[in-house]
């Protein structure tokens, strides 16, 4: 089994005041080293939970979760790191100091973790704004050091919750092509959370569409074709129509359930 | 289920560690619960102090005058304040720095100018309450969003019609808010000066309790003075929620 | 802008001038008891007589102070971070804290004073008391209310307990512990002064309280003044100190 990642019928039930919701039924999925794997289904439909639980944040009622062939108990910051929609940036450390927050946990000294930490902002656009705290940086910027924290800690593997959800179609669009040029440089293995259709087609070697809540995988789409792509090309086109007549019923019927 | 049991066991265990711990030490020193049942019963029954009444409604006649008066200049100040730019940023700072003063430094000069009956109460219960209603109104004044004054001015209204229409709404949370709190202090402005120095009202039976060592009266005095700081403050948080439900 | 600023200040110099000068000019006319209200010429020489007595009053009182505030801002914050963050403990006991904290302490005085005596203990003691609450009920909102995404975070890359609270929690309550030490201290020094002149036989409470009961009213006055003075330099001065600590909020 050559897949870094393997999850194996893997349901999750929340118990809410207004009942229990099932979250994701019955999911089973697999990603090799050095994909761009993404998740794209309608609001509530389990893709962050499905996250979680790849982080070690979520527990799984039922199934198990595989990473690099040991289960996933807990997180673990020698394998996983995780980017969150909201950045999550400590409000009281420059940029720079957000970026060594992961070495610090580990008890890398500080020299060496500002070392490496230095090294990261150049690629990633941000050496001007290592001083910065995060209050003086834009909703673009605060996401390249949220993506910089999570490369700091070189794992094999980042999960991305919607990292750029909360960011204008300018900018995330810019966004997109600045993470896929550090992707294409540092191979990681990446599973990206996200609601747009044209981050998905542009971004992924993989994109899977989830059903509305209970969440299952309704269809895998594989994109071999190189980067950059030419998004208003026929082929491009017509996979953006597969897509969408994919998510759109979901959409509905996650719609209707509100 | 289980928190509020364990509420009520802390509570229980607290009562009877306190008993027995009073029992053994001294009891006339830290009053037993037990002891204190019998001493708010005498109290009741008008034995212990017969002018109970008379002392509880002068008590509470001083904190009505004290607020009302607090009520008035606080609406009158913050609105002043609030809504001229200039004699806002003239004298909100001096009324800062007056609000960073423990207020119990003016009681003495207080005590001095109106002699120690209900005057001097009466002005530091308005002392106390008068800030946090200014403050109030002021930081109600900033949660008006300019936006909706636009709006409305777009609209037409008058200054008038934007004050009462616009202004005060947006900002009624806030204020009753301040209120609130402005009775909670006026309430404590007042059985403070009667505890500092008074001839009558609660705080002289309190002082008068506690100076002849009737720890057990003294107790069941606080337990009446609280009722009518509690009772004081639900009915302000009845006044608040309603206005909670009118701002949302 | 400099303009309006200069406007500001010359108002604000007039008003005080002007308040000043009218009100000696009433006292000085007998139109008020100048036994009661002072004039403003006559508190100024009345500093020179107090001076002595109250300085070493006001050294006294902030000294009280001093130990009360240490005490309140150690056992406040250290109680607020325990409750605030676990959550057993937070459920079942906030309504005994939200309770204590809204009694008027002023009730238990006549009692701490018949166990503490009269002297420098009843008042650090009640001073403490009011300072702990405010700084108790700020932290454990402040606690409360730290953005539950560090909190994930930190967890995400590995955060032990420890790290936890040392990383992530006491960092971002820090405006929080600066907003209630600031807070703190102003009641720290009203509940001492409160229990000098109930029970005092030092500090400037009893200073206060005596003058007033001898009918001093300029000594008063400049008393009362020599104290304002006092508390507004202490929370200027921790006004600056939160400014400098907590650069980082926006």
């Amino acid at each position: 089994m050559s897949d870094l990642i393997v999850v194996e019928s893997v349901s999750k039930r929340y118990v809410t005041s207004s009942g229990p919701i099932e979250a994701l039924h019955d999911v089973s999925l697999s990603v090799g080293a050095g994909e761009f794997c993404t998740l794209i289904g309608p609001s509530g439909c389990g893709k962050s939970t499905l996250l979680g639980m790849l982080g070690g944040l979520v527990t799984a009622d039922t199934g198990r979760l595989l990473v690099d062939g040991r289960p996933v108990n807990g997180p673990d910051p020698g394998r996983v790191a995780t980017v969150f929609q909201d950045a999550g940036l400590f409000p009281w450390r420059t940029a720079l100091e957000n970026v060594e927050f992961g070495l610090e946990l580990q008890g890398v000294p500080r020299e060496r973790r500002r070392a490496v930490a230095t090294e990261l902002l150049g690629p990633l656009g941000l050496r001007d704004f290592a001083e910065k705290y995060p209050r003086e940086l834009s909703g673009g910027l605060r996401q390249r050091v949220a993506i910089g924290r999570a490369l700091a800690i070189d794992t094999q593997i980042i999960l991305m919750d919607e990292p750029f959800g909360a960011l204008d179609e300018q900018t995330r669009l810019l966004m997109g092509e600045w993470l896929l040029d550090i992707w294409r440089r540092t191979r990681k293995t990446v599973v990206f959370v996200t609601h747009s259709l044209h981050e998905a087609l542009a971004l992924s070697t993989r994109v899977m569409v989830m059903t509305a809540r209970p969440g299952r995988i309704k269809r895998v789409l594989e994109l071999p074709m190189p980067y950059p792509r030419a998004m208003e090309s026929a082929e491009m086109v017509a996979l953006r129509a597969t897509l969408w007549s994919g998510i759109r019923d979901e959409s509905l019927r996650a719609m209707g359930e509100r | 289920m289980r928190v509020p049991a364990l509420r009520a066991a802390i509570l229980v265990l607290f009562l009877l560690a306190w008993e027995g711990v009073a029992r053994t030490a001294n009891p006339l020193l830290y009053v037993p619960p037990s002891a204190v049942l019998p001493a708010f019963g005498r109290l009741l029954a008008l034995e212990s102090y017969p002018d109970l009444v008379p002392s509880l409604l002068l008590t509470l006649r001083e904190i009505l005058v004290a607020y009302a008066l607090a009520i008035a200049a606080g609406l009158g100040c913050g609105f002043a304040l609030g809504l001229n730019r200039t004699i806002g940023r003239a004298y909100g700072p001096i009324l800062a720095a007056l609000y960073a003063v423990p207020a119990v430094v003016w009681y003495p000069s207080l005590m001095l100018f109106f002699g120690l009956d209900a005057a001097s109460k009466i002005a530091f219960g308005f002392l106390l309450g008068f800030f946090p209603i200014t403050l109030a109104v002021l930081a109600g004044i900033r949660q008006v969003s300019p936006h909706m004054l636009v709006v409305a001015r777009a609209f037409g209204a008058r200054p008038l019609v934007i004050f009462v229409k616009v202004m005060v709404p947006a900002m009624l949370f806030t204020l009753v808010g301040g209120l609130r709190t402005g009775l909670a202090l006026s309430v404590i402005g007042v059985i403070v000066g009667e505890i500092l120095g008074s001839r009558s009202g609660m705080g002289a039976l309190i002082n008068h309790a506690y100076g002849l060592f009737r720890t057990s009266d003294y107790v069941a005095l606080v337990l009446v003075t609280l009722v009518l700081i509690v009772g004081s403050d639900a009915l302000a948080s009845l006044v608040e929620r309603r206005a909670q439900r009118w701002t949302d | 802008m400099a303009a309006e600023r200069v406007r500001i200040v010359a108002l604000q110099v007039v008003s005080v001038g002007v308040l000043l000068v009218a009100w000696e000019v009433v006292a000085r006319a007998g139109w008020v008891d100048a036994l009661f209200v002072p004039a403003p010429s006559a508190v100024a020489g009345a500093f020179g007589r107090i001076a002595r007595s109250a300085l070493a009053g006001l050294g006294d009182t902030l000294l009280k102070t001093a130990v009360a505030y240490v005490l309140s801002v150690v056992f406040g914050v250290a109680f607020g971070v325990a409750i605030g963050s676990v959550r057993a403990l937070r459920e079942v006991l906030s309504p005994f804290v939200v309770a204590v904290y809204g009694m008027p302490k002023i009730l238990v005085l006549p009692w701490i004073v018949l166990i503490l005596g009269f002297g420098t203990a009843p008042a650090i003691v009640y001073g403490t008391i009011h300072g702990f609450f405010p700084i108790l009920v700020l932290v454990m909102g402040g606690v409360r209310d730290v953005d539950r995404t560090l909190v994930t975070v930190a967890r995400a890359f590995g955060a032990s307990t420890w790290q936890l609270y040392w990383k992530v929690l006491l960092p971002a309550i820090v405006p929080t512990v600066l907003a209630g030490m600031r807070l703190g201290v102003v009641f720290c020094l009203l509940g001492v002064l409160i229990v000098e002149m109930f029970a005092g036989v030092r500090g400037m409470g009893h200073v206060m309280g005596s003058l007033a009961n001898g009918f001093q009213a300029p000594e008063l006055f400049a008393a009362t003044a020599l104290v304002s003075a006092a508390s507004i330099a202490i929370v200027l001065a921790l006004d600056v100190l939160n400014d400098r600590l907590s650069h980082w909020r926006g």
